[in-house]
């Protein structure tokens, strides 16, 4: 009997295989209840809702969307820069610092990335209230971690025989550090900081949903008050502002050795420092402290949460995520696949967008609507909004591959799905898995989104726990969520290093 | 009097479990060109980078001046400057900024910073761009796009810009053709003598492998598998020193 051989390719296509458990709980706990309402979302994207009135309130609150978006970006790419460059080990090297002090500041921000920026606001705004400057503080310390690794990780790849050629040149340190870095950092920013930007705009809608202000907002509105016209204005704006500036990102070129402008981002960078420091200080010391009194619950509030129910919930999280990434891994090559012609390509394009485009938590709120909450609902909403954004990535490869072993296979009589795996996708699928092991590490943050409302796991544990001001049981779920995102981010760690 | 510039007290260095250089002594005296002969691996890099300080021996003291290495400051270990063999230039920066490079030392963070913002003063650079035969259409472009041979030469701008009293070059003159290989080893090497100045490098070391490049050098050293096998002047030099260490 021939032994299964596993491949890249087949690796691509095996987690698949979780659609059969999820499917079949999904099926179990269908309701035809809000069929009615599903049949009028879908009809509503066709039809939305246009007059005076809807347009004004979509600038307003795409304005808000774009300002809360662009500031926490901002602040985020630059403090991320400054934190990449001082958890690289290449600062350790130059300063003779001993590496401890890198492995410290590497691990706290592992813990701060490793909570999702809807938790953070969420928390904020127990502690705060409600407040435009809230959602950019909730995705800026985050996204500073995470931007830092990005960084960091960039200028570990500095040539180490440059830094001795440097070293040997016994110039001053900053100076060294300077040039030494000055080259990775400019390109990071280059391939990454407009990439950053759109998540950030991305973030600032999920937020908005949570009530922070901007189009979430309005579309978690309209969604409460099944106005679905009024739902796809918004969706469609945001669709618009999306591929608006998508098309922007890509004119713009960042010319380094043209010496004004590069005087212009040195003076923007600074400003941003200040400016971030100064506003810092005026949060501290102006804001309103009564909320921020609960927090001393958190030494005397009592938790009511068991052992065995707190396990339950960490379970039911790992679970989301495993089917999750199972979805988005398995989903894109299995569709692309099977529907290999032109005409079908351009709908999966369609819906992939849709799906990147539309917040998970307001695709978990429709399909509630014919089917009860679940962890495999959740794990299906998480799974299709990152099957979105893996099939782009997939879309674009394949579109950027050399063709001729594809054409080379069909000539010789081979089907056009077969020469399609064998000829294109096999190429593709160790980079797509090595792609699909980061974006894991994202799914398991956004657990705690779908969590919040589609009652499972740590997620919704945690919006319980701030709602009745538990703060014990609060700092208990987040060191749980911590430890499976670090857990997490570790094993895809090896998962990528072996596959790159 | 005692004119040692740089010496080595019984050197050893071992990389995991292979002993790289093995009980090594020397003296390097002011103003000396020195050749060092030996095959591929014999241990010529490493003596090198001891020599230059990066890397610290297992065994034994390197001294500047009279003084440890260890003990020197900043200012003082600037003294030397090095041509590495796999020349260590920043392949993002122009080549105008890396021959820039070489003046880190004896300026503060900001010049660094208007190096790499194109704002600083590149005529120094240039000076030694030409002394090197680099056309001025290279000077602006990134390192990675040069040829083997400029950015070769791009290495030795670099390094004499730095105007230090001791120079290390481990094979120079790699990638150059004929022409000029004479001219870079004129200008390691015999600029030292005519100007006399402060701005030539004054004790000269450098490895190689072509007997033919040994005339205009002083002494010549032989390295096998981390010893010396001969400290000699040029004149002695007899093909049974070369069949010892090839």
């Amino acid at each position: 009997m021939n032994k299964l051989k596993l491949n890249y390719t087949s690796l691509s296509f095996l987690p698949i295989l979780v659609c059969i458990p999820l499917g079949y709980q999904l099926i179990n706990s269908i309701h035809f209840g809000g069929f009615k309402l599903f049949q009028e979302f879908l009809i509503s994207a066709f039809n939305p809702k246009i007059d005076n009135e809807i347009i004004i309130t979509v600038i307003k609150r795409l304005n808000e969307t774009i300002l809360i978006g662009f500031f926490s970006w901002l602040v985020s790419i630059i403090f991320g820069a400054i934190f990449g460059i001082i958890s690289s080990n290449i600062f350790y090297k130059i300063f003779n610092i001993p590496n401890f002090f890198c492995r410290i500041i590497r691990f706290f921000l592992t813990i701060i990335r490793s909570i999702h920026e809807v938790v953070w606001g969420i928390i904020l705004m127990q502690i705060y209230g409600i407040n435009f400057s809230i959602g950019i503080i909730a995705i800026c310390i985050p996204y500073i971690a995470v931007n830092s690794k990005v960084f960091a990780e960039q200028l570990e790849n500095i040539d180490y025989k440059s830094f001795e050629s440097i070293n040997q040149i016994n110039a001053p340190k900053f100076s060294s550090l300077l040039i030494l870095i000055w080259n990775p950092i400019i390109n990071t920013f280059k391939n990454f900081g407009l990439y950053r930007l759109e998540c950030s705009i991305r973030s600032t809608v999920i937020l908005g949903l949570f009530g922070i202000g901007g189009i979430g907002t309005s579309i978690f509105l309209s969604f409460q008050t099944l106005n679905f016209r009024e739902l796809w204005t918004y969706l469609w704006s945001l669709a618009i502002l999306i591929i608006i500036s998508g098309l922007i990102f890509k004119k713009i070129k960042f010319n380094t050795t043209n010496k004004i402008l590069s005087i212009f981002f040195i003076a923007v960078f600074f400003i941003t420092i200040l400016f971030s420091f100064s506003y810092f200080l005026y949060f501290i010391f102006n804001n309103n402290f009564e909320n921020f009194n609960s927090v001393s619950f958190l030494f005397k509030s009592s938790s009511d949460l068991g052992l065995f129910y707190f396990l339950k919930l960490i379970l039911e999280t790992i679970i989301l995520s495993l089917l999750s990434t199972g979805i988005a891994i398995s989903l894109p090559p299995l569709v692309i696949g099977i529907f290999n012609n032109n005409t079908s390509k351009i709908f999966i394009k369609i819906f992939a967008f849709l799906l990147r485009l539309i917040p998970t938590p307001v695709i978990l709120l429709t399909l509630l609507t014919f089917n009860n909450p679940s962890l495999s609902l959740a794990a299906l909403t998480l799974g299709l909004h990152n099957a979105g954004i893996t099939s782009k990535l997939l879309f674009t490869n394949l579109d950027s591959q050399d063709k001729r072993n594809y054409i080379a296979m069909k000539s010789l009589g081979i089907s056009k799905k077969t020469s399609w795996l064998l000829g294109l996708f096999s190429q593709q699928a160790k980079s797509y898995l090595a792609y699909c092991a980061y974006r894991s590490d994202i799914i398991i943050r956004e657990t705690a989104i779908v969590g919040v409302i589609g009652s499972v796991g740590l997620g919704w544990q945690l919006q319980e726990s701030l709602s009745s001001f538990a703060w014990q049981e609060v700092t208990m779920v987040l060191i749980a969520y911590s430890s499976i995102a670090i857990v997490g981010e570790l094993i895809n760690g090896k998962i990528k290093n072996s596959l790159t | 009097m005692n004119n040692t510039v740089l010496e080595l007290e019984n050197i050893s260095y071992k990389y995991k479990n292979d002993l790289i250089l093995n009980k090594i002594n020397l003296k390097i005296n002011s103003g000396e060109k020195i050749a060092l002969l030996g095959k591929s691996g014999s241990g010529k890099t490493t003596l090198i980078s001891v020599l230059n300080g990066t890397i610290k021996p297992t065994q034994g003291e390197v001294k500047l001046f009279n003084e440890s290495f260890e003990e020197l400051d900043r200012k003082q270990k600037s003294k030397i400057t090095t041509i590495w063999q796999d020349l260590r230039l920043i392949e993002d920066l122009s080549a105008e900024q890396n021959v820039n490079c070489g003046l880190l030392a004896k300026n503060n963070f900001y010049f660094a910073f208007k190096n790499l913002l194109n704002i600083s003063s590149f005529k120094k650079a240039h000076k030694y761009m030409k002394l090197c035969r680099l056309h001025n259409s290279i000077y602006d472009k990134k390192i990675r796009k040069l040829s083997g041979g400029q950015k070769q030469r791009v290495a030795i701008a670099r390094s004499l810009i730095q105007e230090s009293n001791i120079l290390l070059a481990d094979e120079p003159f790699n990638n150059l053709d004929p022409k000029l290989i004479t001219t870079i080893k004129n200008l390691l090497l015999e600029n030292v003598d005519k100007n006399n100045t402060k701005k030539s490098p004054k004790t000269v070391l450098v490895a190689l492998h072509r007997l033919d490049l040994l005339n205009d050098f002083d002494k010549v050293i032989g390295i096998r598998d981390g010893k010396i096998f001969f400290n000699i002047k040029r004149n002695n030099l007899k093909k049974i020193h070369l069949e010892k260490i090839y």
